[in-house]
């Protein structure tokens, strides 16, 4: 393994949460270099959340072996675990899961409350640049089902990047977006992967699951594909491009 | 078949419950005093929702239950000449008994069976994954504030409802024209009372409590639920808590027994 990976996956068996011992995804070999940018494509109901998930340590392995950071995580528990997952900055699916019972402005300053044990006006004047760079700061007295999932999916994001992770992972963050949104999450994510202003600079290795992949050709860096259970590392773009397997076909919507 | 359906769910409940009391025990003892920004202000949240909001309600209890059980046992009390009796009955049945119960069964159900559906549902959709992304503790961060408030509520409602039950009866028997004395009515009740007493509410509540909402956590948290298994748990941890309660509240019938 190089010491450089930020994520490390060998002979992986992603867990099903809702049926033990039938995991959707298995024989995932991964490595995940720092700096990296990673688009991992399949259709829907795949396996890339469950992925996505695992690579986060918020799922245990049904088999084989994840480390992150050059960390196994199976040992881990406690203080040592919540530290690997501060580097971590997750974006769910659908609205992102915010919490409903919370302001947009509590969700996003939650993590750094919590973990900082700072007061809410504190937390707030410190992730204030963070609402302007995602362009929330309208919307921060309100609550997540006040707003349009755009909106829901930025703050969601504002929120994984709260900590300032090395690591993010954007379960389908381009569903269902119009032409100027997509536009500007593939701005931001270009700009997190080459070290955004919040991030002090620091390039950030992003990870994308996508069920349609051709928008983002242009924006990753290596790509990986989910084929009805089988897990293929497809390379860079050009790899991509000159691959003629059917489950990438359809992926790229391209015409059968 | 209710009856045999219950007392599965409580089997299959009581080890589970266990590990997770444990767990949070565990929480509480690791990280009191991690989070104070976050945690406190969820504590006085949960005090307020569960206890300070309920006053007005637990009053118009106690004002119900000082006509309808102290008056009425003053009287009869009075009518057979056993009035010397009032204290020891009232000590036994408001003080020992029914505040703690009633007051525990009041937050069960004004605000426990509300806690699970938040908590369900938030487990539901995801939320406590989302806790665990961010590296918050869901134990430290959902459970904690809600069983430390719920313990607190139980306890104050409880002082609230005996006072105002054991006035409220004085009360009706004086409107009555009964022939005792406020100051016979408080020197029979005091005479009754024990030191221990006063220890011994303080535990029964805060079990009461804690119980309460350790199950309603445990309904609403502890295991992955689907949106609508949200009522079935909310009804479950009724019929736990309730049952739970009245097993606790037996338990220290030996305990009165030999004071």
């Amino acid at each position: 393994m190089n010491t450089s990976d930020v994520i490390e996956m060998v002979g992986v068996e992603v867990a099903d949460s809702r049926r033990p011992g039938r995991g959707p995804l298995a024989g995932v070999d991964w490595s995940v270099a720092r700096g990296e940018c990673w688009v991992v494509s399949g259709l829907q109901g795949s396996g890339i959340s469950g992925l996505l998930e695992t690579a986060a340590g918020l799922r245990p392995v049904a088999a084989g072996e994840l480390k992150l950071f050059g960390e196994s995580l199976a040992p881990l528990r406690g203080d040592e675990l919540t530290g690997i997952r501060k580097r971590i900055g997750v974006l769910f699916s659908g609205t992102g899961r915010l919490f409903s019972s919370l302001t947009v402005m509590e969700n996003v300053t939650l993590p750094l409350r919590y973990h900082e044990d700072l007061s809410l006006s504190a937390a707030a004047e410190i992730v204030a640049p963070l609402l302007e760079a995602l362009g929330i700061e309208s919307v921060s007295a309100s609550f997540p089902a006040h707003l349009g999932r755009s909106w829901t999916l930025r703050v969601a994001l504002a929120r994984s990047l709260a900590l300032r992770p090395e690591l993010l992972l954007l379960d389908d963050p381009f569903s269902g977006l119009d032409s100027g949104q997509f536009r500007w999450w593939r701005t931001l994510i270009e700009s997190v992967a080459s070290g955004h202003p919040w991030l002090l600079g620091r390039p950030a290795t992003v990870v994308i699951g996508t069920d349609t992949l051709r928008p983002l050709l242009g924006l990753g860096h290596r790509f990986a594909l989910i084929d009805r259970g089988a897990w293929r590392v497809l390379g860079d773009r050009q790899n991509v491009l000159a691959c003629e397997e059917s489950g990438l076909r359809e992926v790229l919507g391209d015409p059968s | 078949m209710a009856t045999a359906g219950l007392l599965r769910d409580l089997t299959e409940t009581l080890p589970r419950l266990t590990a997770f009391t444990l767990i949070t025990l565990g929480t509480v003892l690791t990280k009191t005093g991690h989070s104070r920004a976050v945690i406190r202000p969820l504590i006085r949240q949960q005090v307020f929702r569960a206890g300070a909001r309920l006053v007005p309600m637990v009053c118009f209890l106690g004002l119900i239950l000082g006509v309808v059980i102290v008056g009425q046992a003053v009287a009869v009390l009075q009518q057979v000449g056993a009035g010397n009796l009032t204290g020891v009955l009232l000590v036994t049945v408001v003080v020992r008994e029914l505040s703690p119960l009633v007051a525990a069964l009041v937050v069960l159900a004004r605000v426990g069976t509300a806690t699970v559906v938040d908590l369900g549902t938030a487990r539901a959709m995801g939320e406590v994954e989302a806790l665990e992304a961010l590296g918050i503790d869901p134990i430290h961060y959902c459970v904690v504030p809600r069983v430390v408030g719920f313990t607190i509520a139980v306890m104050g409602l409880t002082v609230y409802l005996m006072l105002v039950t054991l006035f409220s009866g004085y009360g009706f028997a004086f409107a009555r024209g009964l022939p005792l004395t406020f100051p016979n009515y408080l020197s029979g009740i005091a005479a009754a009372l024990s030191w221990i007493d006063f220890p011994l509410m303080m535990v029964k509540t805060a079990i009461f409590g804690s119980l309460t909402g350790m199950v309603i956590c445990y309904q609403g948290l502890a295991h992955p639920i689907r949106l609508e298994e949200v009522g079935m748990a909310t009804t479950r941890t009724v019929a736990i808590c309730g049952i739970g309660c009245l097993l606790v509240d037996a338990a220290f019938v030996p305990i009165y027994l030999l004071l």
